[in-house]
């Protein structure tokens, strides 16, 4: 899938999670950037990305997130 | 190997007569008769505070978040480095361990902003926690014969207290810290101006709020994060729980870790979990309706508070439902004593100062301010330290 499509559905569900889409879909875009998207928002935000792509991440797939530009490279590894 | 030997150092010391005397009532509730010692352990100091650390250091190895050190004195300093070993802050090795491998340079600014915290962390101790616990200890200590707007007042003074005194270790052990030029993470960030639960968090003990969000909150959730609102309830209440149990081996901390727990649950369904924000941010005042939910937050938790106070549970309800039916509305006289008059005043310039600052890095963050400002300030919180400080008490987070 490409890289554009992808940031398009990451950004599809932030906006359903967090009811707002006060960011830019840039790869160095952390979760501290985005109003709302911590620790508790964190998880509904990935199972959100799961139920998008139809993926599995696992546990040391998010603790090695760091920005927006790693969240699409390990979804495009799933795909 | 390395978690299991760490749990089971804090297990053995910190919580086997716990253990020992629940296991000992379940065989007398099915009608066996146990007869039983509980050992007479020595509790090492900062143990809750060392296990964690060391436990956050082998699983970010794990994680690959770090790469383990083959320096003995490199990894005793990062465990065992002596401003913080009391009380925290906990650490993490991936913010601490390069400051301790890296050469450090002296910094002017760095070092005076360390005494500034220092200053502040120890009035905030020897002067409002201290004057705070000689209105609250005789209050608790008698509590059945205490009018209810008088328990309320005990309530108050001691949330008070717990914030002054855990911030003013913090506050001291950061600047101290600086002194040596290791930076350490903030403790606490102005918690009583928050507006919800999940703010408050945010900005109370934080080195333990995200070391346990990070490592039990975050792979609980992802276990069960086809539960939705669900999963996340049992996750916030299953992490608040064990917040509460490592503070200590009783269940007045467990449950004033349910309670915090639940407190969640509004918060989870409303969908305004999120929300953290300064309050007032870049204003003087706070609008009517953020007074309100600061008032009411502040509310909820020094009555939770009471489970922290108190030896057990009974005890807290007893207190809790005393404040609500014996004169909660009557003049509380005792507050016209010096005692209180003067610990008001002095609570009421903490207060002012903390909200001046609740923007800025650190609660006495006044490098900005001229000379004159700066040092009258430094003098008139050095005399109100030798005029109203009182001997201190040990800090209530040693026996943690």
């Amino acid at each position: 899938m490409e890289t554009l499509t992808i940031k398009e559905n990451i950004s599809d569900v932030l906006k359903s999670i967090l009811g707002h889409n006060n960011f830019e879909m840039r790869d160095e875009l952390t979760a501290k950037d985005v109003d709302g998207w911590d620790s508790l928002s964190h998880m509904m935000i990935i199972t959100k990305i799961e139920e998008a792509f139809n993926i599995k991440f696992k546990l040391r797939d998010l603790n090695k997130l760091k920005n927006m530009g790693s969240l699409v490279a390990v979804i495009q590894s799933k795909i | 190997m390395g978690l299991i030997f760490n749990i089971g150092l804090l297990l053995y010391f910190k919580y086997f007569n716990f253990f020992y005397d629940g296991f000992v009532g379940i065989l007398n509730i099915f009608g066996a008769t146990a007869s039983y010692s509980t050992l007479s352990i020595l509790l090492p100091l900062g143990i809750s505070f060392f296990s964690f650390q060391t436990l956050g250091y082998l699983i970010d190895i794990y994680d690959e978040e770090i790469e383990s050190s083959d320096n003995l004195l490199e990894f005793s300093v990062f465990v065992s480095y002596f401003p913080k070993i009391l009380s925290g802050p906990i650490e993490r090795a991936s913010k601490m361990m390069p400051q301790v491998q890296e050469k450090r340079n002296f910094s002017y600014p760095v070092f005076v902003d360390g005494l500034r915290q220092i200053l502040w962390g120890l009035f905030a101790k020897i002067v409002i926690a201290e004057n705070c616990a000689s209105i609250v200890n005789p209050i608790f200590n008698d509590y059945g014969n205490q009018s209810g707007s008088v328990l309320l007042l005990g309530t108050f003074f001691y949330a008070i207290q717990l914030y002054a005194d855990f911030s003013g270790y913090s506050n001291m052990a950061i600047g101290i810290s600086k002194l040596f030029g290791i930076q350490l993470m903030r403790n606490f960030s102005t918690p009583f101006f928050s507006t919800n639960i999940s703010d408050f968090w945010r900005k109370w003990h934080i080195s333990l709020t995200t070391w346990m969000m990070d490592y039990v909150f975050t792979p609980l959730s992802f276990s069960l994060r086809n539960y939705q609102k669900k999963g996340l309830i049992i996750s916030i209440i299953t992490t608040f729980v064990l917040v509460g149990f490592w503070h200590g081996a009783n269940w007045t901390f467990v449950f004033y870790g349910l309670l915090h727990g639940v407190y969640f649950i509004p918060l989870v369904y409303s969908g305004k979990m999120n929300t953290s924000e300064i309050v007032a941010k870049g204003k003087f005042l706070p609008s009517f309706a953020e007074l309100i939910k600061m008032i009411l937050l502040f509310i909820l938790i020094m009555l939770t508070d009471v489970f922290f106070r108190v030896n057990n549970v009974s005890d807290a309800f007893d207190y809790i439902f005393l404040i609500f039916s014996n004169g909660l509305f009557s003049f509380p006289l005792e507050v016209l004593s010096s005692n209180y008059l003067i610990t008001i005043v002095l609570l009421c310039f903490f207060i002012l100062v903390e909200w001046l600052h609740r923007e800025k890095l650190h609660d006495f963050e006044i490098s900005r301010y001229n000379f004159l400002i700066r040092w009258s300030l430094y003098v008139f919180i050095f005399l109100l330290i030798l005029f109203f400080g009182k001997s201190a008490e040990t800090f209530i987070y040693f026996q943690f």
